[in-house]
């Protein structure tokens, strides 16, 4: 008689049958999951046939939390326990989070591990947590659709987020209970959608185009025998299609002159109607705007938009996605003729005007065959069907970069790079230093990532400390600090002193991570203040050079000043050192360079003077064989 | 995979300073597709670490071998010299002169009255440069004459840190 076989719970029986895994968008209004059914990557649909699902967590006090489409009807009636946008909150510290805090009706209390906690009806919530409940649902959906328990996920994030907001991405994963099969950048994701690697023949450069309702995000990848890999990516996190509805209502609002002051019902009205004219001139070259319902005591006439000038609002707007385009088109190093297909993704794609621009830009129409607002999802569920084995041959491969530079704090506040942005990962670099002061014996290692020179304008990822290097005058140690970035963008970080071998180490688990604005902001203004940075650079680095010669000459004086030197000559050179105190305290470094030579100089013979005196101390009584 | 091996060794690659950027490419994509961590997701932890530190080691040697300044660079060390080494800064005068006119050049170019054509006729100007200097190293490294190689490509890093700030100049007009 044959036995039965009998699998473990969870493990499945048959060796080749098919793995579930799923493609997640966690995105920052709503949430797909996808998975590829008969060779077919398509979004899974709730009970109610509904594919999208809003990114709206409300916490009751007694029941399991709403997620989706319920939790989104309270609103405005439970504010203070529905949570939106949790996605602008992941990976941020408590100031990050005052900065948009006038949009957010929640009580936020700091928290130790450095992203803020939302009080709730049902207690303190982290936005790993509520991000994890959005997750849970995603989950959920996925496991009653396909029908069996998940092997894992492939979840997506902007390619410009950073370390602190990747980690704080899994660990929402974890909390959740999914496997992570991967953390994969959307505009990758988005290529992966169209299939383009399956014509054995088609490779070249791609753009992926992503402008959603506050964001741009632009990816140049290169796509040949099956291997995506992303040459650069750049935009503006301030930019989308939210600007259109604004700047067509501001122009609504000086066309029927509409007094300045408008109260919040009327500036919903007139966004409202911005939007509706928007979409109608998809279709039509004019359409009448209606005031008819105005949340006020005057009456305005209907007024007519064209497309003209519609796109005469647009342009600007768009204009600067363009330009952020031809940017990052340069940091690639391809021209715009050597891209061969052009995906759009994101909502406002969908504007006419914007797939003009873009299609006059490259000499060529952009694909929109897949909805832009699924076509993320869908690219991350291929990329999960590969991941979990279920493809074999020729395999996808997605090779990433750094969105943003890694580097430590030198002396003076400065950064030094270690990596650069753009580099493709994992990678491993490193990079030597050295001690600052005769018998240093610890040394602070303080992680940064951006691209600004000068600490104070980058964010700080992590400080650890190097203890017990041994005791050497400044710069024989040798202290090497190892970077590690994994495929996911996950970084770590190590430290060695090479002579005796003491080493230190972390995982850069970040308190908090980096505001969109402020990474958009930080890659600009790494652009427009090259000149600050380089006379800001300059003058730390002329600082740091007037704290060791004064620091060197204070206490050659205090060991032998009164020795070797007149009471004249001392004072002349202590007045010396004022005055290089006194130009070191200022903010011109061509003085204290200046200052710094004068000094050099006025302490010459008396470096000349203790060097003889340490030579013939050190062969008194000495005879000559003994040398 | 040894990442203890030179990079021309992984890529199968002579050791040489001519290199062949085709073969480099496809060896470089038909190795990652092989090493990638995402080959093995259902692996033990460590075979994942070990995953992670081939395609590091991979993209580094990618990135030098793709580089002509950085290979030269690479073919020296190699040979135990150290190109980069900070007291290692004695320079021709003619050369000096040269690039300190070209820096004077570049300083000017934003008030110029067509910055991009002047940048246009720098960029093809240090191309020139660089490729005469790329074959001088090529000749040089070829007959074993390292401490000419070693002065090539010392005026070679100083063209193109002049070639990224004028990329860097084109960027800012671009805005």
């Amino acid at each position: 008689m044959a036995l039965l076989q009998i699998a473990e719970p969870g493990q499945s029986a048959k060796p080749h049958q098919r793995k579930l895994a799923v493609g997640i968008d966690l995105g920052t209004t709503h949430s797909l999951v996808a998975s590829v059914r008969s060779g077919q990557a398509e979004t899974l649909p709730n009970s109610r046939g509904e594919h999208l699902l809003p990114s709206v967590v409300r916490y009751l006090a007694d029941e399991l939390p709403q997620v989706g489409v319920k939790a989104q009807a309270h609103l405005v009636d439970d504010a203070a326990n529905t949570v939106m946008s949790v996605k602008r909150l992941m990976g941020r510290g408590i100031e990050d989070v005052k900065r948009l805090g006038e949009n957010m009706p929640y009580l936020f209390e700091a928290c130790d591990q450095g992203m803020p906690l939302i009080n709730t009806v049902s207690g303190l919530k982290s936005p790993v947590q509520v991000s994890a409940d959005i997750l849970r649902a995603l989950v959920q959906r996925g496991e009653s659709s396909l029908g069996g328990e998940l092997v894992g996920a492939v979840i997506t994030v902007p390619a410009y987020f950073d370390d602190a907001q990747r980690q704080a991405t899994k660990d929402a994963a974890q909390l959740a209970g999914i496997q992570v099969l991967r953390l994969l950048n959307e505009p990758t994701a988005a290529a992966v959608a169209y299939g383009l690697e399956q014509d054995q023949q088609e490779h070249g450069t791609i753009a992926v185009f992503d402008l959603g309702g506050g964001t741009f995000d632009i990816s140049i990848l290169r796509m040949e025998q099956g291997v995506f890999e992303v040459l650069a990516t750049g935009g503006d996190s301030a930019l989308g299609g939210d600007d259109f509805d604004h700047a067509l209502a501001e122009w609504m609002h000086q066309e029927r002159q509409i007094p300045a002051k408008l109260d919040l019902a009327q500036q919903r009205f007139l966004l409202r109607l911005a939007r509706a004219g928007k979409e109608l001139l998809s279709d039509l070259q004019s359409t009448q705007l209606s005031f008819e319902g105005w949340p006020g005591t005057e009456a305005y006439a209907d007024l007519e938009l064209t497309r003209e000038q519609m796109n005469l609002l647009l342009d600007p707007i768009i204009g600067k996605a363009i330009r952020a385009t031809k940017r990052t088109l340069r940091d690639a190093k391809v021209t715009p003729d050597d891209v061969a297909r052009i995906v759009m993704v994101g909502g406002s794609t969908r504007s006419l005007r914007v797939q003009e621009r873009v299609a006059e830009l490259f000499q060529q129409q952009p694909l929109t065959d897949i909805d832009p607002d699924r076509v993320v999802a869908l690219g991350a569920a291929r990329q999960a069907d590969v991941l979990a084995g279920n493809q074999s041959g020729e395999e996808l491969l997605l090779l990433d970069v750094l969105p943003l530079s890694l580097g430590l704090e030198t002396m003076g506040g400065l950064v030094e790079r270690v990596i650069d942005r753009n580099t493709p990962i994992p990678v491993a670099r490193a990079q030597e230093f050295t001690t600052y002061q005769d018998g240093q014996t610890a040394m602070s290692i303080h992680v940064l990532q951006g691209e600004r020179e000068l600490v104070q304008d980058c964010r700080s990822l992590s400080r650890f400390e190097l203890r017990g290097i041994p005791a050497m005058t400044a710069g024989a140690a040798k202290i090497r600090v190892t970077f590690q970035v994994d495929a996911d963008g996950l970084l770590e970080v190590s430290a060695r002193e090479l002579t005796s071998g003491v080493a230190a180490s972390v995982q850069v688990k970040p308190s908090y991570g980096l505001s969109d604005v402020q990474i958009a902001d930080m890659i600009k203004a790494s652009w427009t203040n090259v000149e600050d940075d380089r006379s800001a650079r300059s003058l730390r680095e002329q600082q740091v050079e007037a704290d060791r010669l004064v620091e060197a000459v204070t206490m050659a004086l205090a060991e032998d000043g009164e020795r070797l030197l007149t009471s004249q000559e001392q004072q002349a050179i202590v007045n010396q050192m004022e005055q290089l105190v006194l130009a070191r305290n200022g903010q011109d470094h061509h003085a204290i360079a200046k200052q710094i030579e004068v000094m050099a100089k006025a302490s010459d013979a008396y470096a000349a003077m203790r060097m003889d005196d340490s030579i013939k101390r050190a062969l008194a009584g000495k005879s000559v064989d003994q040398l | 995979m040894d990442i203890s091996q030179d990079y021309f060794s992984c890529y199968g690659l002579p050791c040489d300073f001519a290199v062949d950027l085709a073969v480099l490419r496809q060896s470089h994509r038909r190795l990652q597709q092989q090493h990638h961590p995402d080959r093995f997701v259902s692996q033990p932890d460590s075979e994942q670490r070990r995953a992670v530190q081939i395609t590091a080691y991979l993209n580094q040697a990618y990135a030098t071998l793709l580089e002509p300044l950085k290979r030269g660079i690479y073919l020296l060390q190699l040979q135990g010299m150290d190109p980069l080494a900070p007291n290692n800064t004695q320079m021709p005068m003619d050369f000096l002169l040269q690039q300190i006119e070209l820096r004077e050049s570049l300083e000017d170019m934003p008030r110029a009255q067509d910055p991009e054509a002047e940048i246009d006729v720098m960029t093809s100007r240090l191309q020139l440069q660089a490729s005469q200097l790329e074959n001088e190293f090529a000749q040089a490294y070829g007959s074993s004459d390292f401490e000419i190689a070693e002065k090539t490509v010392r005026k070679l890093q100083f063209i193109v840190k002049l070639q990224q700030q004028l990329d860097a100049l084109e960027g800012a007009l671009l805005d």
